[in-house]
């Protein structure tokens, strides 16, 4: 019984910092620009995260080694420096995007100003963060991210036409710089490097070991799995409702639409209340990615386990970012645009989070037994490849569509 | 690993994080001090003092503006190696993180942290 909790809290604590404004924000609009043509952008996107979330969590289980840890090893100070800096950039982009997610969201239910409701979220986020251990902040978001399972409901009440749907899953391309900026926003909405710095730090937190291994490989590849049926069922449940209709969405509350047209009030409130718990998650998860980054670069104390008294540099970095994202998001700055932005440059640091995590996953003077075997390394080396390429044509793209307006 | 075996210093040593005998994270190698011909290893070096020289010759001189001199004992700290106690995944000292003057800037006294409501 103990085991399947154990595998219960990894399965729930993966959906809780997978999905996240990013997601939510392309997939939809993805599927109301292109129907279910983009699946295979998410099933691209779930595979690759599942492939490095293994690793960096079988390299924290092995070595107590976080991702940053990883990066000043292998890249050496002045490009672990540059890592350092890119990530923490798109780090505190990230939390802005998921508080002025939670704003809107919040603003959806509760009838207040949108700045009242920044702030309030980010005092939440500190109360929750102050009350609880990390295992109970990672329980919280992850069994409410749950509720994002009425998008599955959704998908299988509309009665799409299930062999369109299969075909979305062939990769497929468009004639069409917008086409191909969604490919590369779906994709790399679903590995945002704060994923697997949260993971790794997170496997560190829970004292992980050799023997937590089966864990971390039930969490890669069940609850990443969860996570990505989740992702491609908004891509579903978008496509069937606003792709004939021809409506793209360009705010946050039109995502939980499809819900209600499918279970009215009750549906919608379950959409709003999933995607509160999941961008919560991911507002926690990268703004502690950032400050995780920071501490394990400069080699100071860190971890929720370890407390503020015993990590204060820790704690008030933590703090700081997360005052940051808030002054980013009061700026005025439509929170889908920073969303937008945030994912798109993520692309451009994605290469220099994960080259050091297949390096050291790979090196057996570390490793031993546990180091890549043929299919993670040829995965891993594939992926890095689709990334880089990615990272190659992200901001062109972002700059030829006008940020994915046409 | 025991400290009297031959290592690759720029894979095991630089840039490792550096624990105190109570098992509290108190800094990273910034540097190494090298004596002896063939060389061995005299000193780990520690502190934020130290990063301008691992930057780029171009940035070196911009980053010690920013940065400051280094100050032996303050940002600069030396680490004489019969202080270290073995090497594994981490560096381990023998003694606390205080006896090296390592580990100040997580010192709870000097931050506000011991008036947050939840303390």
């Amino acid at each position: 019984m103990k085991i399947v909790f154990k595998i219960a809290l990894g399965i729930i604590a993966a959906v809780g910092g997978f999905l996240d404004i990013g997601d939510l924000v392309f997939n939809t609009q993805a599927g109301a620009l292109y129907g279910y043509d983009l699946l295979w952008a998410v099933l691209l996107g779930t595979l690759g995260i599942a492939v490095y979330a293994e690793m960096s969590g079988r390299v924290a289980a092995v070595s107590n080694r976080p991702v940053f840890d990883v990066i000043r090893m292998r890249m050496g100070f002045g490009m672990g420096l540059v890592a350092l800096i890119a990530s923490t950039v798109v780090n505190v982009l990230t939390v802005a995007a998921e508080l002025g997610g939670l704003a809107i969201i919040l603003q959806l239910l509760f009838d207040a100003e949108f700045s009242m409701f920044v702030v309030a979220a980010a005092f939440a986020l500190v109360a929750i963060v102050a009350l609880l251990p990390f295992g109970g902040i990672e329980r919280l978001f992850g069994y409410g991210g749950l509720l994002m399972l009425v998008f599955v409901a959704t998908a299988i009440h509309q009665g799409p036409d299930w062999g369109q749907v299969a075909h979305g899953f062939v990769p497929n391309l468009h004639d069409s710089k917008l086409y191909l900026y969604f490919v590369v926003g779906v994709f790399a909405a679903a590995l945002m490097p704060y994923e697997v710095h949260f993971y790794s730090s997170g496997g560190v937190e829970e004292g992980w070991d050799e023997s937590s291994l089966k864990e971390n490989r039930l969490n890669a590849i069940v609850g990443y799995g969860l996570g990505g049926i989740l992702a491609a069922a908004l891509v579903v449940a978008s496509g069937f409702l606003f792709h004939p209709l021809g409506i793209e969405p360009n705010d946050l509350g039109t995502v939980a639409l499809p819900a209600q047209d499918a279970y009215g009030e009750t549906g919608l409130l379950l959409a709003l209340g999933g995607m509160l718990f999941c961008v919560g998650g991911a507002a926690v998860d990268s703004s502690f990615a950032a400050s995780y980054n920071l501490a394990q670069f400069l080699g100071w104390e860190w971890g929720r386990y370890r407390g503020p008294e015993k990590a204060p540099r820790f704690t008030f970095s933590w703090l700081l970012f997360l005052s940051l994202a808030v002054l980013i998001v009061l700026s005025g700055i439509n929170p889908v645009e920073i969303t937008e932005y945030s994912v798109i440059f993520a692309v451009v640091a994605l290469p220099l989070t994960y080259l050091p995590i297949l390096m050291i996953a790979g090196d057996r003077s570390f490793m031993g037994e546990h180091a890549n075997g043929p299919i993670s390394a040829a995965l891993g080396w594939l992926y890095l490849a689709v990334i880089a390429v990615l990272a190659i044509a992200a901001i062109p793209l972002l700059l030829a569509t006008n940020g994915g307006g046409g | 690993m025991s400290t009297g075996e031959p290592i690759f210093i720029a894979h095991r040593l630089l840039d490792e994080q550096i624990l105190d005998s109570e098992g509290r994270r108190c800094g990273r190698v910034d540097d190494v001090e090298l004596i002896d011909d063939p060389p061995r290893v005299s000193a780990v070096l520690v502190g934020e003092g130290l990063y301008p020289r691992r930057l780029p010759v171009r940035l070196r001189g911009i980053a010690r503006r920013l940065a400051g001199p280094e100050r032996w004992g303050a940002n600069a700290v030396r680490v004489p190696w019969q202080a270290v106690d073995r090497i594994d995944d981490v560096v381990h000292l023998r003694g606390k993180a205080e006896e090296h003057g390592l580990g100040h800037g997580d010192d709870p006294e000097d931050w506000m942290v011991r008036r947050l409501p939840w303390n």
